[in-house]
């Protein structure tokens, strides 16, 4: 998978109300192609909100979300492709096999009666089988996406992801419903995704522990606003306590 | 081996299996003769007959020309046949959902208190819902008489049925996390179930309850047919005699009234279901 010169996702000053009450106000931040981005901050600090932005489920009132310049609050359609999506309830297609809802990763590129007919080329059944190994998941390639474990459905999830060939990945804490091992497997897998194919990766996440581990950027949400933007290394318990308070700082220690 | 060699050796995998007649082709096949000689065998069964369709087209274009103007001098009786007809329904359906609560519990199989019972109301229920309510009123006039009574009977009988299995079926797919919690309380299982269950599928009920007011008056319109009463009896009388005018006026009149009675009820039932 080849890539152009590295390019940044910008967020610059996007603004989101709901019901006159605002969830983000004058939000800005930058990710680096193959960098990881966790975005960590309590419940109700706007981090939902701003990945369904990003990846375009939502508009902000104002501000512009810019990928390589382009302004991808106006991108409609199969421009879309190049931000992918990884959700917390993995929203795979139940009935579908494991293959076909890679395959649905393709639906941006082939045209519609190919998506319709559910009838790929031979070179995209290839990609995505190749995306399914990339997720150690090609020996379960047929079997229906709900008999799978939700690790494995994350898995196979994060593989669709990978074969609509994206510039951006946001992923809305996707280990929230999983177990500690499967959510270590499942963020070395997006690591590694961002760092081999240059993608930048934006991640909400509930874990300091696993964003510390994990992330090369931590962003600390609060109300709606990035109130620290730091290397993972540097987020220690003191950062921790301006965007959680107090209480949690002391029950980490 | 690489990501690549991995996929591609899969893909050939799958395609050797799919390759030539394999025992899914074969499958499809079968199924598609299946569905030919199906209706085909329906088509000959049903005797359709395009031509005589075609014949009969202007014969009832011929009815429909003499049935304008309306005849509107005995509205008063078809308003009174029209209210018998509501009436009907309102007090079989009603009827119905009463007796239908306590089968709704008995046949849901995660709050009966009898297991054992479980199948057995099940059937008695498809029973129910499998005999028409224009059946039961024909077994009905013949046991309690002619009039609108007999049709009471036979939609309370069929609509027991029918609501008794949508109710139980909201039951068995509600979320009984509620309802565990509400027991760990100490509540008894019938204060929870009124507590923590009820709730949840009141609504639903409230609506299929007006779902099947709704269905019961257009399906009584017709039980007059068999002498239970209604706008059915007089709509007959005009065929029998072929006055068409009388007919048309009786026609509009329940298209009137179902289309209200429709309305209405779906407005009542859209605010309840509403959060």
């Amino acid at each position: 998978m080849t890539r152009g010169a590295p390019a940044t996702l910008e967020v610059r000053g996007v603004h989101k109300q709901y019901g006159g009450k605002s969830v983000l106000s004058s939000l800005s931040f930058d990710v680096a192609r193959g960098e990881f981005l966790a975005l960590l901050g309590p419940s109700g600090a706007g981090k939902t909100t701003l990945v369904r932005c990003i990846a375009g489920l939502t508009v902000p009132e104002r501000g512009e979300i810019r990928l390589d310049g382009v302004n991808v609050l106006e991108l409609k359609g199969r421009e879309r492709r190049r931000i992918a999506v990884v959700f917390q309830q993995f929203n795979l297609v139940p009935r579908l096999s494991a293959l076909q809802n890679v395959l649905a990763g393709r639906l941006g590129h082939v045209p519609s009666w190919r998506g319709v007919l559910r009838r790929f080329t031979r070179k995209d059944q290839l990609l995505a089988l190749e995306c399914l190994d990339r997720v150690g998941l090609i020996d379960r390639a047929r079997q229906r996406a709900d008999t799978l474990s939700g690790g494995q459905q994350q898995r196979v999830a994060i593989a669709r992801a990978l074969a609509q060939q994206p510039d951006v990945i946001v992923a809305d804490e996707p280990i929230a419903s999983l177990d500690p091992q499967s959510s270590a497997g499942i963020l070395e897998l997006l690591r590694d995704i961002s760092r081999n194919d240059g993608v930048a990766l934006v991640c909400s996440l509930h874990q300091l522990e696993f964003a510390r581990a994990y992330a090369d950027r931590i962003a600390g949400m609060t109300a709606g606003a990035v109130v620290v933007d730091v290397p993972a290394g540097q987020f220690d318990d003191s950062v921790a306590t301006r965007i959680y308070g107090l209480g949690l700082a002391s029950a980490q220690a | 081996m690489t990501h690549n060699d991995a996929a591609r050796r899969a893909l050939e995998a799958f395609e050797r299996e799919h390759s030539g007649w394999s025992l899914n082709t074969l499958k499809h096949w079968a199924l598609a003769i299946v569905l030919i000689v199906f209706f085909a065998g329906s088509w000959q069964l049903a005797q359709v007959d395009l031509a005589r369709l075609a014949s009969g087209l202007p014969k009832l274009w011929f009815w429909l020309s003499q049935a304008w103007p309306p005849k509107l001098d005995e509205l008063p009786v078809f308003l009174l046949r029209t209210g018998e007809t509501i009436a009907m329904a309102a007090i079989g359906t009603a009827a119905a959902t009463l007796l239908a609560i306590p089968m709704a519990i008995l046949a849901s199989r995660n709050i009966t208190p009898f297991p054992k019972l479980y199948y057995p109301v099940r059937w008695f229920l498809n029973a129910l819902r499998g005999v028409d309510s224009f059946v039961f009123a024909l077994l009905f006039v013949a046991s309690v008489g002619l009039g609108p009574f007999a049709g009471v009977l036979g939609i309370a009988l069929h609509t027991w049925g029918s609501a008794a299995k949508f109710i139980a079926d909201y039951v068995e797919n509600a979320n009984l996390g509620p309802l565990h919690a509400v027991q760990t309380t100490g509540a008894s299982r019938p204060v929870a179930i009124s507590y923590a269950l009820l709730p949840d599928v009141l609504p639903a009920t409230l609506s299929t309850t007006l779902y099947l007011f709704e269905f019961n008056v257009r399906a009584s319109t017709v039980l007059g047919v068999v002498g239970a009463g209604g706008i059915g009896h007089e709509l007959k009388n005009s065929m029998d005699l072929l006055d068409f005018p009388r007919l048309a006026t009786i026609l509009i009149i329940i298209l009137i009234v179902v289309t209200a009675i429709d309305q209405l009820a779906g407005w009542l039932r859209k605010r309840l279901v509403g959060p």
